[in-house]
């Protein structure tokens, strides 16, 4: 059963006969990640979806507020005609919302710039458990009122509250900006990606390591290939990319390659990522290489910036979900966050939110039924 | 909606019994020097930079090792006392204040412990100050971003509790930006780690909850920061205009470009002329309206581009004279002025209140103009100068508060300002925190069932409420909470 819930009041309607009855809810924005995450035991679902529409924007003041179910497509839209930007390209496609995206933590290539959702939300609107109302935050660029609902409920994948209205911190676009790809040799070279950005002056929007299988699917040069996103004034620019040719000839590629990164996977693609410190990308690189060659097809793409390496298999078969339990199964230094997994899977990758007492006691306080996205973070919650 | 004035604070909920028994134990702790107890000792403890409150703190204690720390609030655990954390004392709304609390000071735990200039990363102790880690790391081409005016006697762990800003953070953001992961003692003694400092995390933002909790969710052990690289070059301007209202709009016309400025400050006729007679003379014309400080930094290339673009928008919004500062000293000058504002007010009255409201960017004009209004309605000298960039506004009114009448009116004045700026879809502190100044202004912003989830988050890393007592959000709200069982809560239309 879905309850398409029409307005904030309706919302909170339903989380407080849920939790009267006891009767675990899950909340979905557009649906489109309804696979990903961990298995909800749920008898209902509360969807965000039509309680949509952007209340307020002001373009000189950089910031908008829009509900839950806006889609980021028209958030693009609407900021374009304004020369502004919400920089936030989380992995998958426009459709999604700007609650699920705000209540996922979601990021995509331009973090390396602009952060993540924590670092671009301003405020937010969510149901907690108890079907309370609550807000954190504000609607200006700078604010200390309070304690910081909203970095707490950023992130938590609705299982302290259903984020129904968010205001997010918007950019105006630069005079120029340019993507860039640069071939790497065979034997990777990440790290020397990653001296070199430390060295510069300046840092990319994005900065994306992609080994072959994934070069060929974007670009159609079957090598590893470094993409750089860059911004500025036309000069800056011009100056960034003389700087980045010292890795290797420099090619300019049209934008929309990073839309096609963020909806590379298919539906059903294995997806994690791997994290050790920037340091550390080479070994983390190489583990994914690893279990990439024994899994036909699988996209890899590295920020060495973050020290991330994102990991795509494209085929759920048994085969290739053993060869992942397999890797996950030894023990290693580096970090695993699962994006996309088979239910067995989850239990292998880095404990997340419910990993310690603190977090379990949070979820308690705000949802003490336990009814909001029960197990998608593993746990109790 | 007219905001109660200061003087209508609850009292702070606990008081801490001492006995002789508890005094002889922190001795045996931290030694016989570091306990703090008769009242001419802990005068100092008073009060903080917002000279308007005075609160006796019991008792004064100060660890000088991590271990002497836990041992000491695993004590007042066990006793079930309130105590206080606090830094260097330089906060602006009275949020290190113990009103018959025992403070914990925190500036012996000083020591910077590791720093990873490949991965721009410090962990540092809560007393270490802040310019001391930009000191300490300095050598690698490194500093630590968030640069409160304070920021020469301020400590890290200040910065954590308030979650400090300064004029840096339009571009590189305030203190949650650049947090990655605590180990925190809880009030009842447990010791948390929150975040991670050796790659990506994933769960709950705790470093997020934590920053900016002003103190009551505990203390900081230690403190994982990410340092920032030194721009290749900096340039820094100075423009003047002759109406308020013509700078505002000169901000909004910068900020529109795409341009993120390093900072980008205002300075108002009233700051200027105090700066000027003062020892910190930075040699702002004293005649303008306005000036604004600007500031941009990054990669040499492409810089030059963005300071004529600036320059330009400048003029075109009428300012009268554009200057950009030749060499470092000028810079440095230039930013004296502004960083010592506060100090060369001090010279024109004895006393002086802080104002930290934000509003959105676009209302400055409308905002400086109705401030102007009060002070002159109220009969009492507003200065402001202040983040304009983020619209962070710092109306200072100086006055002698000997004088009960005038006093009355600042207070008059400063309520009306903030309501003037919530109004305007503002929020009441930017930078300073809420603490004891601003819990009355809570309930302008938020309503109580955001007050009350504000409690209940508090009261899972401080079920006692014992640190820092009657801070932040107003206790009724909290006892609200409780008076109503979640089971009734849900039933009801509240």
């Amino acid at each position: 059963m879905t309850a398409v819930a029409e307005g904030v009041e309706a919302i909170r309607d339903r989380v407080r006969d849920a939790a009267r009855a006891n009767a675990a809810v899950r909340i979905v924005g557009q649906g489109s990640w309804l696979d990903a995450g961990r298995p909800v035991s749920a008898a209902g679902t509360i969807s965000t979806r039509e309680y949509s529409g952007i209340t307020e924007y002001v373009p000189g003041d950089l910031t908008m507020t829009a509900r839950a179910g806006t889609t980021l497509g028209e958030i693009r839209e609407t900021t374009a005609e304004h020369g502004q930007w919400l920089a936030l390209n989380p992995y998958g496609v426009d459709d999604g919302t700007i609650g699920a995206t705000i209540a996922t933590g979601a990021a995509g290539p331009l973090s390396t710039f602009f952060g993540r959702a924590r670092d671009l939300v301003l405020g937010l609107e969510f149901v907690t458990g108890e079907g309370v109302v609550a807000r954190g935050g504000g609607r200006v660029v700078k604010n200390v009122a309070g304690f910081d609902l909203t970095r707490l409920v950023t992130g938590s994948w609705g299982t302290l509250g259903i984020v129904t209205e968010v205001t997010i911190r918007l950019h105006a676009r630069p005079e120029a900006d340019e993507s860039f790809a640069v071939r790497l040799p065979d034997s990777g070279g990440l790290d020397r990606v990653r001296r070199t950005l430390r060295q510069l002056p300046f840092v990319p929007y994005s900065c994306e390591i992609v080994n072959a299988a994934l070069a060929e699917r974007l670009l159609g040069t079957s090598a590893t290939t470094a993409l750089f996103r860059i911004g500025g004034n036309r000069e800056a620019v011009r100056a960034q990319r003389v700087a980045l040719a010292e890795l290797g000839d420099v090619r300019e590629i049209d934008a929309s390659v990073w839309d096609r990164l963020r909806g590379v996977e298919p539906q059903q693609a294995l997806v994690f990522r791997l994290s050790r410190l920037p340091s550390h990308i080479e070994r983390v690189w190489a583990e994914a290489n690893a279990l990439a060659s024994r899994c036909p097809g699988a996209m890899l793409h590295a920020n060495p910036v973050r020290g991330v390496v994102r990991c795509v298999i494209p085929s759920a078969s048994p085969d290739c979900a053993r060869h992942v339990a397999d890797a996950f199964a030894t023990s290693t230094e580096t970090i695993r966050l699962g994006e996309r997994l088979p239910m067995d899977l989850w239990a292998n990758v880095s404990p997340a939110a419910t990993g310690s007492d603190l977090a379990e006691r949070i979820k308690r306080r705000f949802d003490p039924n336990g009814v909001l996205n029960p197990g998608i973070l593993g746990g109790v919650a | 909606v007219s905001p109660p004035l200061p003087a209508a604070l609850p009292a702070s909920p606990v008081v801490a019994q001492i006995d002789q028994q508890l005094v002889d134990r922190l001795i045996e702790i931290v030694g016989a020097r570091r306990v703090l107890h008769q009242p001419s000792e802990l005068l100092t403890f008073t009060a903080d930079a917002l000279p308007s409150y005075h609160k006796k703190p019991s008792l004064a204690v100060f660890p000088g090792t991590r271990d002497e720390l836990i041992a000491v609030v695993r004590e007042l655990a066990r006793r079930n006392l309130p105590f206080v954390p606090r830094g260097s004392g330089t906060g602006l709304s009275g949020g290190a204040l113990a009103d018959g609390a025992v403070i914990v000071g925190l500036n012996r735990l000083n020591r910077v412990l590791s720093i990873d200039a490949e991965n721009l990363l410090a962990v540092v102790e809560p007393g270490v100050v802040n310019v001391a880690l930009t000191r300490a790391v300095a050598a690698h081409g490194l500093h630590y971003a968030p640069d409160p005016s304070s920021q020469a006697a301020c400590t890290i762990g200040g910065n954590v509790a308030e979650n400090a800003g300064g004029p840096h953070c339009l571009k590189y953001g305030v203190t949650t930006n650049h947090i990655i992961a605590l180990t925190v003692l809880l009030p009842d003694g447990e010791i948390v780690t929150l975040g991670r400092a050796d790659g990506e995390a994933d769960g709950y933002d705790l470093v997020g909850a934590f920053v900016g909790s002003e103190g009551c969710f505990g203390i900081a052990l230690d403190i994982t920061v990410r340092l920032s690289r030194n721009p290749e070059a900096i340039r820094t301007l100075l423009a003047d205009f002759m109406t308020l209202d013509s700078a505002a709009r000169a901000v909004s016309a910068i900020v529109a470009t795409g341009i993120i400025p390093a900072a980008l400050e205002m300075i108002d006729q009233a700051t200027i002329r105090a700066v000027e007679s003062s020892i910190y003379a930075a040699g702002y014309p004293t005649d303008a309206a306005a000036a604004l400080l600007i500031e941009v930094d990054g990669a040499l290339a492409g810089l030059e581009v963005d300071v004529a673009t600036i320059e330009a928008l400048c003029r075109d919004s009428g300012a009268r004279t554009v200057r950009v500062a030749r060499d470092e000293v000028e810079r440095t000058r230039l930013w004296q002025g502004r960083k010592k504002a506060f100090g060369a007010m001090g010279r024109v009255s004895s006393h002086l209140v802080v104002q930290d409201a934000v509003v959105p960017r676009t209302k400055l004009p409308d905002v400086l103009a109705k401030i102007h209004r009060i002070g002159k309605d109220n009969r009492v000298n507003v200065c402001n100068v202040f983040h304009a960039g983020d619209g962070n506004l710092h109306p200072n009114i100086t006055y002698n508060a000997a004088d009960p009448d005038e006093t009355a009116r600042v207070h008059k004045a400063m309520g009306e300002i903030m309501t003037v700026c919530v109004e305007a879809g503002g929020t009441i502190t930017g930078e300073h925190g809420v603490g004891l100044d601003k819990v009355p202004y809570m309930e302008l912003i938020f309503s109580p069932d955001s007050l009350a989830t504000m409690c209940s988050l508090r009261e899972v890393f401080d079920p006692g409420r014992r640190s820092n007592p009657g801070k932040v959000v107003p206790v009724h709200a909290c006892r609200e909470w409780h008076a109503a069982p979640s089971a009734r809560r849900i039933g009801s239309n509240a």
